[in-house]
């Protein structure tokens, strides 16, 4: 009699550098990135082509061309540029199979939800309304930081 | 016959022969099965815990952010409904829009000329009126007006070109009122400094209500009442140039500033074919033509200027 084989054994996703490890985290980061650069362009050009409805709660230019719009001499746009490009990098395939670039993946995934965050407050408490692509852009930084926080956890589990 | 044996019984005793060590055998197999199964057993459980601890980690992180947003929000929303029935508190005036109000490129104003104004300065033959050996310029207004939330634009634009402003606030008009939450400055508390002029710029009222009316802001002196009164007749805005031109009500249309911010007004100064642009910026030059008659077309610059030229022509004879 054939010997019976022991039950499958539920695995654990990704888990393998190199595989298919954080391609979330990068898809996120490169939508956040296009996102990042829209409003680069359209905030060093004339600011009067965004797409985005104007009611009043929802006005991207008020929000994007307030005095809120820049910390120090630096725009806002341009910071979430830098840190999507930056996060792009560390969730690229190479970068995932360097296991000490994991505390800095997921410390730079934080401090970009913690920005999101503290401009949902300038938006609602200070600028008064609320920018539709800046909240696209809020909604990649927290995906990105449940996709690097799932990767890396499978990256762990896969040791 | 009991001699010979038969293939099946040789084949059974064999078996017999040999069953203590298959059996030990067996044995080893099973417990190695077993051993398996238990390793196996395990391992899935680690994983499952494993994936239970990501999925609170990832859950846990993501929940606690929408957590603090849904608070974010609901602060927003109950604070929200006390403001409807009031005008936006004044704040300053960020530095975007006061410089981008202060310094409307010259070449913007050459090409605008008079613009789209609609009803510009009135003529006065009374008493010069100055201050400090200098013309006074007198504007009187309220916080909560829409007209003059239109008016002070143009004229925060025009007194830029012959001094300094400083202090300007940034308010929105009644959200009650027609042209309801117009986007504007306020002159409360605002100072001026020229070497050619002098300003009073009173706020007589401000945006928050007080029965059916509006709370006081600044106060008008005695002689400045009786010309608002006078010559204003006791409506907002009044503009007294130099006792030679009066301003009274909007000089252009306020529509054109419908559901735009501060920001997006200062910005839209420097395009002379924006609404905007021609309505402020007309307004200004021709504002800037009545006070360059009562400085003696000083500045130079300013007053022979292309555009102020050619809006002077808006303008009628003073007295």
């Amino acid at each position: 009699m054939a010997e019976r084989a022991p039950a499958p054994v539920r695995a654990i996703p990704a888990g393998r550098p190199g595989g298919r490890t954080g391609l979330g985290s990068l898809i996120v980061s490169l939508i956040g990135l296009g996102i990042s650069i829209y409003l680069t362009v359209e905030h060093f050009t004339a600011a009067t082509t965004l797409a985005c409805p104007e009611t009043g709660t929802i006005n991207c230019q008020k929000v994007t061309t307030s005095a809120w719009s820049h910390i120090g001499p630096v725009p806002v746009a341009v910071l979430g540029l830098v840190f999507f490009a930056g996060m792009s990098a560390l969730c690229s395939p190479p970068a995932w199979r360097i296991r000490a670039l994991a505390p800095t993946r997921v410390v730079g995934a934080v401090v970009g939800v913690l920005s999101a965050l503290y401009l949902v407050w300038v938006e609602l408490f200070r600028v008064d309304a609320i920018c539709l692509w800046c909240t696209a852009v809020h909604v990649c930084a927290l995906a990105l930081l449940a996709t690097v926080l799932w990767s890396t956890g499978a990256v762990r589990a896969g040791r | 016959m009991t001699a010979k044996q038969t293939p099946s019984a040789t084949s059974a005793r064999r078996s017999s022969a040999g069953g203590g060590n298959r059996t030990g055998k067996n044995a080893t197999a099973a417990q190695r099965r077993a051993a398996q199964k238990q390793a196996a057993a395990q391992r899935a459980l680690a994983a499952e815990r494993g994936q239970r601890r990501q999925w609170l980690l990832v859950g846990g992180a993501v929940l606690a952010v929408i957590a603090v947003v849904g608070v974010l929000v609901g602060i927003k929303l109950a604070a929200t409904p006390a403001n409807h029935s009031s005008a936006a508190q004044a704040g300053s005036a960020s530095q975007q829009v006061t410089s981008a109000v202060s310094g409307v490129p010259p070449k913007v104003l050459d090409s605008v000329g008079a613009g789209s104004i609609v009803t510009p300065p009135t003529a006065l033959t009374g008493a010069p009126l100055s201050a400090q050996g200098k013309p006074r310029v007198l504007y009187v207004g309220a916080e909560y007006c829409p007209y003059c939330a239109a008016e002070r634009w143009a004229l925060a634009a025009a007194l830029s070109r012959f001094g300094t402003l400083s202090g300007l606030g940034e308010v929105s008009s009644s959200p009650t009122d027609v042209y309801p939450n117009t986007a504007t400055l306020s002159f409360h508390g605002a100072g001026y400094t020229s070497t050619y002029l002098t300003l009073t710029a009173k706020e007589i009222e401000g945006t928050q209500r007080v029965g059916n009316s509006y709370a006081p802001l600044d106060k008008l002196d005695p002689a400045d009442a009786t010309l608002f009164e006078n010559i204003g007749k006791g409506s907002f805005p009044f503009v007294d140039i130099g006792g030679k031109y009066a301003i009274s009500g909007a000089s252009y249309d306020p529509s054109v500033l419908q559901g735009k911010t501060q920001e997006q007004i200062a910005a839209a100064l420097s395009d002379p074919n924006s609404p905007i642009g021609k309505a402020i910026d007309g307004t200004a030059n021709v504002i800037t033509a009545a006070v360059c008659r009562v400085t003696g077309n000083q500045p130079g610059n300013v007053c022979t200027s292309a555009g102020v030229t050619a809006a002077a022509k808006a303008l009628p004879a003073s007295g």
